[in-house]
């Protein structure tokens, strides 16, 4: 893992930490008649600590279960609106006037995908979208990009999502 | 990554998780100890001893549920580490 993503997970770990920290606090402590936490207090607390903790294991272990289904149907949405670019470019292409079908051609290419991409890496929650947010931007997709080469380019992402997420799952322990 | 830009890293995370820590601890206690009646704009003694008094429970249960945390992942890890051993073989 990189040391971006190993700090990121530390980032959100911590963050975690704190917002735990908070929410114990409000729920539990009503006694400030003394100083140290009474016994009630910090009982409520370890309570709170565990169910928090808990909650937090399901949650992404459930997460984990749907995205990537969720990512699936966006891949194959996405597979979908390509084939049927690709089958417009082609029709295009065959009109006379080829400059100016191949100019046409390359812009229904480059306007129609990164609308798309953004929407497939909007697809993973938070944690990956900060990571992923800077892909779009970088992603300028070439002019002379067709078809052929950009569906086993989306498998190859889906499966990179996947992976990333299970890597998170795996090493947040959170 | 070098050890030094790790450890500076690891730094300024650290001030920034301590400046959060402090702002909600800020909003926590000023919520529980001052009521919203501001007749006065002089704090009462009772709300500056239960401001002091919230500031220690809030770092002290900081500091618990820190140990907490660090030994219920230390179980996690250990669980996940037989639970691989035993499916590998």
């Amino acid at each position: 893992m990189d040391p971006d993503q190993q700090l990121r997970n530390l980032r959100d770990f911590l963050l975690v930490y704190n917002r735990m920290t908070e929410i114990c606090f409000q729920r539990c402590t009503s006694n400030f008649n003394y100083r140290n936490l009474t016994m009630d207090e910090e009982h409520c607390v370890d309570s709170c600590a565990g169910k928090l903790i808990r909650s937090n294991h399901r949650l992404m272990g459930t997460y984990v279960q749907l995205m990537p289904r969720m990512v699936q149907r966006r891949v194959e949405e996405m597979e979908s609106k390509a084939t049927e670019n690709a089958k417009a470019a082609a029709s295009a292409s065959v009109m006379p006037p080829v400059t100016e079908a191949s100019s046409a051609s390359q812009t229904t290419i480059t306007s129609s995908p990164p609308p798309q991409i953004p929407g497939l890496l909007a697809a993973d929650a938070g944690p990956e979208a900060r990571g992923s947010l800077s892909k779009p931007a970088g992603l300028d997709i070439p002019v002379e990009l067709d078809a052929a080469v950009f569906n086993p380019n989306l498998a190859l992402t889906y499966k990179l999502i996947v992976l990333e997420v299970f890597f998170f799952w795996i090493c947040h322990k959170m | 990554m070098d050890p030094m830009k790790a450890q500076q890293l690891a730094a300024e995370l650290e001030v920034e998780m301590m400046a959060d820590m402090y702002n909600r601890m800020t909003n926590a206690c000023h919520r529980k100890c001052v009521p919203p009646h501001y007749k006065e704009p002089e704090l009462t003694k009772g709300e500056s001893v239960c401001l002091d008094r919230c500031v220690a429970k809030y770092l002290d249960l900081h500091e618990k549920l820190g140990r907490k945390l660090t030994e219920l992942s230390v179980q996690d890890e250990e669980m996940m580490r037989k639970a691989a051993v035993g499916s590998g073989h």
